[in-house]
Parts: structure tokens; sequence; C-alpha cells
């Protein structure tokens, strides 16, 4: 089996193992960064969200294999754009980080969000962060957040 | 037993391991990757040789045929299938309210049906519309019912030197239509119970009537006996049809668990079409 | 910098480390040569152990159990009393019971030989439910019953000439079911060894439970052992007792095996393996005279507690002194029974006890105001307790109740009144409303019997660190200490540290839970910064605070009489829903809560607690279902046990009332599970008024529904 090279944070990669490990996995161990959670490893809670060609996924149901030549965009290669830094800083304003483990897979979703609908409606929030289950917050203040960045990040989307 | 596990380029190369080694189709792996998973660190491990079709192309989009159908390559996504206008509203809808946005950004129809859950979200409104499924291997081609396909829960009739490489749906005309999902709760839920139902009526008269039921048995649950009774009928004989049809199709399903919920709920939602249907409103989707 | 003032808006101190995905929670530790580990469990509800096979172990691998502990050991973890068993040995109490722990460097080779694991039992009937266990027909798991635990409180006359002279005796059960905390960090320890000494590194809501519990494992001391909290992905109750669980089997292993060890559950573990909230069945029989008014209640409390005590009886106290929730009837008396089952041990959960019977309470009335012909909001209110009022420990309300007041916020933002009135019973639209508060802090005089919590301030130069053994969970306590010793001290948050606890530098400020960390131990540093503000001319200083009981107010445990809680939080929600007749499936239009919590420490904090265990509440009530008939739990997995997401339940309106505590730090009550305590209730009114049923037990989702429609 040859190696699996993809994107990860817009630098070039290579896998060389086995194609079914989950990409979760590979993200943790392989390449040691953490920002990416486990909540449930099946796919419905949303914690390891990450950017696959520019769409969200759940990174504990795809298996390395499938993302050849792919461009994996996780919370490290997002926190440090203006785009995520606009999240992260909103996020904080806005009070939506209580235990923070569901968080940087919100932050992924509302990027997601955000990349194709820059003024998104309360309603448009709530239906992009439907997948990303929180068990602190209520959502109110993760919904408020994600209005605050769109709006303190006017252009950058 | 470690199995070989492959990553096929076209889907000659996919055929061909198909054949020689019976290797299992991976598309989205939003079932298979949850089924044989073994924990966090740990590779999944399946019972069988696995080849992961994420590369091939070739079956992926949606095309509009000259005859009107529209023929859903197998590793199209659900996210895909919600947003394209050329899918019929039944289909669309389902793939709407399947999961949520990252689990439809990944989960493919061909995986949908090949999986043949009873909770599965597709099948439902694909049987509804006399859906059929492309099944290719390396000799042959043959296209069935996603109905004939689908023979039980988990359960399809796929060879084992076959791959799902379509599904094409035909160009089924309806005045009014419904459809409806309950889940297990408002968004990322897994099915409880679906229906969807269509009448078509042409000079007053009902040409086409359908209803199929999702989640309310091993598998999706139509009844073309059923339907035929109120084929050439008008509009205002529904009422006096509609208890035997309501009768006849809470026989077609058979739910084990949460079955007196799931049968009076069926019949609630049918009754209601119907009666909505029997008024002559205007056309299109009922709420 | 600036001084940080207590009304100021801030962000909390830990919120874009945890957005950049920066913090580091127990799962993303790696230590040098790390060893990774399973629990071996019973897979049976109830028998003797016939025989273990263990696999044939490679090299670096091994299976540790009870013959495991050294003489000088016993097999007990401490949480209150000591009868959870680190491992099953002889036999087994419940599906789930750690057997041993298998240890090595592969995760692979360690699911492996899990699955190659081969135990024989001898079976032996489970008790299961409530119910089973009051039918006491299979050998029983205490003395005689099944009644692991009971207590009594009364107040009144002797209720049964109460209930004899009564024109009516209104009867009804209502149960509630499993509750799981879905913390989203599931439950994860390291056990290793650093300057000769045991770590724990644990994702924990009380460190100083933990050494203790599990220090007679290897006949230590509690100081003995170090135990260091790392940033901890939600608790809610979760993580208060029950990482004991995996730090005993932890320890064992890292005192024999002496490398860094690590045991993480995986989602499906921390379902079926973990604590739940207590099922209840709580039965009454009120009497009314003619007009439909309560004379007095005879309450029966029932708790499923599971295999082994752990925090139970406390549970079911504080179950019992809240079974009359926010009313004040002329007589009253509840009995209280913890049942023994088969199943995992039940334990802490947001509430600890309160939410059940409060629960029970309002949904009571609710239907007696219904079969008089009141409409429950002015039926209740008849029946609000006041400041001064006996409580059914013969203590009294000590703080203006504003329930009347809160009542008056909610009714009007949701217009309760006209709508209560339109839609009725069985409109499909309904309007409920529910009322309920939360005693803060430890029972009696607890906090000074039994708990004592210390704090330490330290000055260095222009830094103030404060060291207490209290956790951020989530709950926002990092932040709002911070704040309150910042704002005393008149100095910016910045220049106050206060980090995640180590047993080995902090004093025992006591556990974080029973909503007592902003009451009690914000008040230590409330104290201590009013102390380090004479000695702010020193370079180098140090005060130590230790709690100290207000007096007047006096407690006997031995007879649980006296003043229970000297602060409760007070609730009022609204919840307004329209119902599908068609599916019963449930859209909820409307939130309207008030809290009292003395005073908000952190406007965006409360905000989010209110937000969180609202959604939590109705959660409990409209889909978290949780069955277990046979011993082993139905649901395993966030697909088939499901909580609110984001489009479940609307954006919600919330209020609070001005009603400073005099020993809280600037006026702050507790308020962490009072949040949880009351809107399930409210949302039953409405669905009940929706359809024009009847419900007595929760969770009621659309299938449940079914069966209460005619």
């Amino acid at each position: 089996m040859s190696m699996i090279e993809f994107k990860l944070n817009g630098k070039p990669v290579a896998f060389d193992g086995n194609p079914l490990k989950r990409l979760l996995d590979v993200i943790r161990d392989d390449f040691g960064i953490t920002g990416t959670k486990e909540g449930c490893g099946e796919g419905e809670c949303g914690a390891c969200s990450v950017l696959k060609d520019g769409k969200l996924v759940t990174s504990c149901i795809i298996p390395v294999g499938a993302v050849g030549g792919c461009e994996i965009i996780t919370i490290e290669g997002l926190r440090d754009t203006p785009q995520g830094k606009c999240l992260v800083e909103s996020f904080a304003e806005g009070g939506a980080v209580q235990c923070g483990f569901c968080i940087p897979g919100m932050v992924m979703a509302a990027e997601a969000l955000l990349m194709n609908n820059p003024h998104p409606t309360e309603a448009d929030i709530r239906l992009a962060i439907s997948g990303n289950i929180c068990r602190c917050t209520g959502y109110d203040l993760i919904v408020e957040s994600i209005l605050l960045a769109s709006k303190k990040g006017e252009g950058l989307w | 037993m470690v199995n070989e596990t492959y990553i096929p380029s076209t889907l000659e190369e996919a055929l061909k391991l198909r054949a020689e080694v019976h290797a299992m189709p991976l598309a989205g792996g939003s079932d298979l990757m949850v089924q044989y998973r073994r924990g966090t660190g740990v590779v999944p491990e399946f019972p069988f040789p696995v080849m992961i079709m994420s590369s091939l192309n070739e079956l992926k989009g949606i095309k509009k045929e000259e005859d009107g159908s529209v023929l859903i390559g197998a590793l199209t996504t659900s996210a895909e299938i919600a947003s394209c206008e050329d899918v019929p509203f039944f289909v669309r809808k389902a793939a709407s309210l399947m999961g949520a946005i990252s689990l439809r950004n990944s989960a493919t129809i061909g995986g949908n049906l090949g999986n043949a859950s009873p909770k599965g979200d597709l099948p439902q409104p694909l049987i509804l519309l006399d859906a059929t499924v492309v099944l290719q291997s390396i000799n042959s081609t043959r296209e069935i019912l996603v109905d004939e396909f689908i023979k039980g829960s988990k359960k399809t009739a796929l060879a084992d030197d076959e791959i799902i490489t379509a599904i094409r749906i035909p160009n089924v005309k309806y005045t009014y239509g419904y459809y409806r999902k309950i889940g297990t709760r408002k968004a990322n839920a897994i099915s409880k119970l679906s229906l969807s139902a269509l009448i078509y009526v042409e000079d007053g008269i009902i040409k086409d009537f359908r209803v199929s039921s999702g989640a309310a048995g091993p598998k999706v649950a139509r009844n073309k006996a059923n339907e035929a009774k109120l084929i050439g009928k008008k509009l205002e004989d529904i009422p006096a049809l509609k208890e035997d049809i309501l009768n006849t199709h809470d026989q077609t399903i058979s739910p084990r668990a949460m079955a007196t919920w799931r049968r009076n709920s069926t019949r609630r939602m049918l009754d209601y079409f119907l009666s909505e249907v029997a008024k002559g409103g205007d056309e299109g989707i009922i709420q | 910098m600036s001084v940080t003032h207590i009304d100021d808006k801030i962000k909390r101190v830990d919120a874009v480390e945890k957005a950049r995905g920066e913090a580091i929670y127990l799962a993303d530790l790696k230590f040098d040569s790390m060893l990774y580990s399973r629990l071996i469990r019973s897979t049976i509800a109830r028998g003797r152990i016939d025989r273990i096979k263990v696999p044939s172990l490679p090299d670096g691998y091994y299976f540790i159990s009870a013959k495991d502990i050294p003489e000088n050991g016993k097999n007990a973890l401490k949480m209150i009393a000591d009868d959870w068993r680190c491992f099953a040995d002889g036999d087994v109490k419940y599906v789930g019971e750690t057997i041993g722990i298998l240890v090595g460097s592969d995760r692979g080779v360690l699911d492996k030989l899990y699955k190659e694991f081969e135990i024989t039992y001898t079976e032996e009937t489970p008790v299961v439910t409530i119910d089973d266990a009051i039918k006491n027909e299979a050998a029983p798991l205490c003395k005689e019953n099944n009644i692991m635990c009971s207590l009594v409180s009364d107040k009144g006359e002797d209720i049964n000439e109460v209930l004899s002279k009564a024109a009516e005796v209104i009867e009804e059960t209502i149960e509630t079911g499993f509750q799981e905390h879905v913390h989203l960090e599931t439950n994860g320890a390291i056990a290793t060894i650093e300057d000769g000494r045991y770590v724990i590194y644990a994702s924990a809501q009380c460190p100083f439970y933990i050494r203790k519990s599990i220090c007679g494992l290897l006949g230590l001391n509690p100081e003995d052992i170090v135990v260091k909290q790392t940033v901890t992905g939600g608790a809610f109750g979760g993580k208060e007792h029950f990482p004991d669980v995996l730090a005993g089997p932890l320890l064992l292993a890292e005192s024999i095996i002496k490398k860094p060890i690590q045991l993480s559950f995986d989602r499906e573990e921390d379902m079926l393996y973990s604590v739940k909230r207590h099922p209840s069945k709580i039965m009454f029989r009120t009497g009314v005279d003619r007009d439909g008014n309560i004379l007095g209640s005879d309450i029966k409390v029932y708790y499923n507690c599971g295999a082994y005590l752990s925090s139970s009886y406390v549970v079911l106290q504080r179950g019992v002194f809240h079974a009359n929730g926010v009313y004040n009837f002329p007589s009253t008396r509840i009995e209280g029974y913890g049942m023994a089952t088969n199943t995992f041990p039940s334990c802490a959960f947001r509430g600890f006890g309160a939410p059940q019977t409060i629960f029970a309470i309002e949904t009571h009335l609710d239907h007696i105001a219904r079969k008089f012909g009141y409409d429950p909001a002015i039926y209740k209110k008849k029946y609000f307790l006041k400041k001064g009022d006996e409580t059914v420990t013969e203590g009294h309300i000590i703080e203006d109740v504003k329930l009347p007041e809160m009542m008056e916020q909610i009714t009007s933002a949701s217009d309760y009144y006209r709508k209560s009135a339109e839609y009725g019973y069985g409109s499909g639209r309904g309007i409920g409303i529910s009322f309920y508060n939360h005693g803060g802090a430890f029972t009696g005089n607890g906090e000074q019997a039994i708990i004592k919590g210390r704090l330490k301030l330290v000055k260095d130069g222009d830094k103030f660190t404060v060291l207490c053994g209290q956790t951020e969970m989530g709950q926002g306590f990092r932040t709002a200490l911070r704040k309150i010793v910042a704002s005393t001290l008149e100095v910016g948050m910045d220049e106050v540290v206060f980090d995640a606890p180590n047993t080995d530098l902090v004093p025992d400020s006591g556990p974080t839970a029973a909503s007592r960390s902003t009451m009690i131990v914000g008040n230590l540093g409330y104290r201590a910064a009013l102390l380090m503000k004479e000695k702010m001319n020193e370079e180098h200083a140090e005060v130590e605070v230790q709690y100290e009981h207000p007096e007047g107010h006096p407690w006997d445990q031995s007879t649980f009489k006296g003043d229970a809680y000297l602060g409760y939080g007070w609730g009022a929600a609204c919840v307004e829903v329209e119902v599908d007749k068609l599916t019963n499936e449930v859209t909820v239009k409307g939130v309207w809560t008030s809290h009292d919590i003395g005073k908000p420490i952190d406007e965006l904090i409360v905000h989010g607690q209110v937000n969180g265990g609202v959604m939590q509440s109705l959660g409990y009530a409209a889909m978290e279902k949780m069955e277990n008939t046979t011993g082993h739990f139905k649901q395993s997995s966030m697909s088939d046990y499901v909580i609110p997401t984001s489009m479940d339940f609307p954006k919600q309106e919330y209020f609070f009332v001005d009603n400073p505590y005099p020993w809280g730090p600037f006026g702050a009550k507790g308020m962490g599970e009072l949040v949880f305590n009351g809107t399930d209730a409210a949302y039953v009114d409405a669905v009940e008024r929706a359809l024009g049923i009847t419900c007595t037990k929760i969770p009621i989702p659309v299938e449940d529904i079914e069966g209460l429609r005619r």
C-alpha cells in the first residue's frame, strides 16, 4: 500500500499506515495535534469536526484512506487566520465557552457556515451547528457569538 | 484476521477487486466505520476486505436524463442530493433531514442503500418513486427496483461481485405530495418513523396514488394493491374509500418496537393527507 | 492594569485557550512510555464468578484484579461509605462492575485481549427496578429487604389523622427515569509516579475525594497521593465520586507496573458503565377539602440507588427535604427510601435528588389544580413559602422569598394568563408553569461539621494566588473566583492567579459540588481578600480562612431537624408548546425563567448556567430515555440516548431578581443546580394541557405520549 498524501492545515503530509485508521486518530496521534476532540466516535456529536475540502465532516468516521489528495483543516489551521481569530475572539466575548470540549468543533462548524453564508440568521446558525452537541451552554450564547462574529468579521467571509 | 484494504482509483479497478476478493465498498463510512469501530487509537477491523471508494469520481454527481428521470451516482452525498433542484422533492427532503450537516457531507446514497438499515432515510422515498438501482459487475450491468434490491433489515440483493454504481429516479408526476420524518429529536436525528405519499390527478381523475412507510418494519412498506383502490377514482370518492385504505396500509406495516405509536401516527398522517387532498385545494406539497 | 469590579462584563479566563483547541484535556496528555488500559467488567447483573480465564498476555501486558491488592490494603473505594469495591471479588453486583484492569502499550492489542477474556458465572436473579426492590421477591440485597437507606421528615399534625378528616384523599404516583450526564468529555484518568510519589491526573470535580477514596487500596494515607485535575470537559455530578472508580484500579496497577498508565473511556463505555441520575418513584396521598385546598400530604419517595451506596443517602436526604417543593402545607410527612438494586450505582447529577421530588410535587399540584378547576399558577401561589415559614425539617426559611415577583416577571413576559385561558386543555397548544428551589451547599451544618473548607491567598509582589481545591469543569468558577478576589482587593483580574488544583499545593476547600463553590468558597475568597487588604504594603503575605457557620442556625444530623439550608436559590419557569396531534411531536415555542440567585457574580456566566441547566431539564423531560429492565442499559450511544441539539428548543428569555444573600460573596447564592430543578415540570404541564392528557412519568418522547392519549 502506498503512502496516503494529503494537505493538513496547508502543509503537504503523508501517512504511511493502515488506510482504515480514523482520520481523527491520524490527526491526534500521528500528527500530534489535539485540538480536534473525540466525543462519541460515531459521527454524532461533532467534537471531531474538521473541514475536508472546505466541507464540515466528522473525522471519527472517515478512514484516512479516503482523504488522499484532500485538504484538511483543523482548529490548529483555522485559529490564526483572520477568520479563525475573529471566531475565537467572538466566542470568548459572547460567553460561548463553558467546558470547552465541543468548542473547537463548534468553531469549525461556524467557519463552514460563514464561508457560504457570511450574514446568517439565528435560524441559519442553529441549523449549521445542529450536528455539534454541547451539554453545557444550551446553545444560546454560542448562537449569539456566531452572530457577533459575522458582524465583527464583516468582509472576512 | 487482518484483511487487506484497497483504494481503487477507477471503477474498473474497483469492479475487479470486487470480483476477485469480494472487497466491500466503503463509501462515506458513516455506517461501516461506526459498526466496526474498536475505540480510540485503534484501527477499525472489518471481517471482510474493504475498498475505500472515495477516489471514484465517476460515481459522483447528479444527471437529469432526457426522459425526465434523474441519475444519481452512488457516491453522491446526501448534502449534494439535498441541494439539487433536479432531484424530486421526496428524496431531496429526506436527504436534507438525514443526520446533521457533517454527516450529510459524508454519507452517500449508495451507502445508505447498501447498508439497508430499516431506519435509513433514503430508501423510503426512493421506493415510493419506483427508483431503480444500477448494479455493475465486471461482466454485466443490471438495474432493479430499490424495493427489490432491499430484501429486509440489512439484507440486499447485491451479489458479491457487484457494486452499486447509480440510482435512477423516474419522473413521477404528482398533484399532491406529503413527506414526514419523525426523528429522535428535531435535528441530527435517526428516523423513528417516516411516511411519503403522493396523488396525481388528471382531468379530475386520480391517476396515481402511492404511499410508503419507513422505519415501520424490517423494510420500507408499500402496498400497490392498496394504492390501486384510488386509481381511476375522483377526489370526492376519497372519504368513502379512506377507511379501507388506512386499514390496509396499517396491515402493510409491521413495527415491533413503539408499535402503537408507529401504527397510530402512520394512520393519522395518511388520514390527514387523504383528507386534505379530498378537499381539492391548491396543488403542491401538503404541510 | 485597570481594577476589576464585580459588575464588569468580563471574558472567561479559559475561553480563548479552549476555543483555540489549546486546552489540554485528559486524553490530550501524553507521557513517555505511557501505557493504556481497559477495565474488565461484569457482563451479568448478579451472580458468582466461577472462573476468569485470562488470555495469554504478551510481555509488558498485565491483568490486575482484587488478588493483587496488598495485605495491608482494603478492596474498597471510600466515598461516603466504603461499600463500593474497587474490584468485584467472588461475586458481581451489577453489569459493568470492575473485575480487573488490563494494561499494556498498544490499544489494538488491548482490544484483542479484552475480547479474549472468558468469565463464567453462576447467575442469580437480579433486582433491577424500584418495583423489583419493593416487591422483594428475589434474594434481598440488604439484610431482609432492599432498603439501603431511609429517613422520615414531617411537620404539622399526624398525617393519618389529617387525611382521615379530608373531604378527599388524592393518590398519585409520579416516576422519573435514569438520566446520563453526557459530559462531552468522557471519564478518564492517568496514574503515574513523580518524584517517588503516586500521582493521579484526572478529569474530575473533587481531587481531594479521589485521594481519600483510593489510598486505602495500598494501605496509604490520603497525603501519600497527589491528585492533579486536568481541564475537565463537563461533569454535572458525573465526575464527583465516579473518577474514584477509574483511579482505584489505576493506582493498584501503578503500584505494580510503575509506568504512566492512561484509562480513558470511549462513549459507549461512558454510557453503559458510569453513574446516572437516580430513577424515582414518588407516591402521594394528599388530603384536600371540598374546594381543593390542601390539608396535608403523605409522600413516599423511592430512589433506585443501584448496587452501592456511593452518595445515595445524601441524594435521598436532599430529595426528601425538597419533596414539598416551594410550598408550605399545614402538614406533611415524607418517607424516603433508597432502594438497592443490581444496576450501576446511581450518583450525583446536577440537582442531587431534588429534581425528582420537585418534578413530582409540581406535577401532582398541576393535576389537583386541574381537577378542581384552578389555573395551576394561581393555585400554587397560595402555598408559596415565605420568610419565617417552617420547613419539613422543623427549620425555617431564613430569607425573603421573591417568588411572587418572579412569577410576575415570567407570566408577563410569556403572556401566561391569556394563553393559559385561551389554549385550555386539548387545543394542541399549551403553556405550563413551575416553581422550584434548591438549598445551597451541604445540608445543615455539614459545611462546618464535615467539610471545614479552607482557602489560602498568597501575595507575591503584585501577584495574588488563590489556593483552594475548587475545580473548573465548565461552570465558570475559575473566572468567578478570580473576579471575586480581584474586585475585593480592588486589583485587576490579571493580577489574581487561580489554577487547577493539585492536592499537594492547595488546602482542601471541599468538593466542587452542591452549588457551594461561589456561595461558600467564593465567600472564603472574599474573606481572605478582605484580610489581605490589610497587608497590601507587604511584599509577601499569606492569609488562610476557614468556613464559619453563622450562629443561630442549628442542625442535628442524627434526627435531620433544624435549618437544612441557610440559603435557597428560587426559580420559576414558563414553557409554551405546540404539539402535532398527528405525530405527538412537541415544538417548544418559548421558555421563560426567573431565578433568585442572590446576586449574579458575572452576567455572562450565569446566563450560560441558566441556559444550560434549563436545556438539560427540558431534555430530561422530553427525550432523554435510558431504560434498564434486565440489568443492562438499553441505550449505549449518543444516537440512541439523545440529548438536545441547537434546534430542539428556542432561545430562552431569562430574568433574575435581586435578593442579596448575607453570607455569600457580594450577596451571591448557589445556582448551578437550581437552574435544572424545574423547567421539566413546566414542559410536562404544557404538553399535558396541549393534548388534554395526564402524565405521571418522564421522559415523554412521542411514543410515550401515545400511551397517554385516549
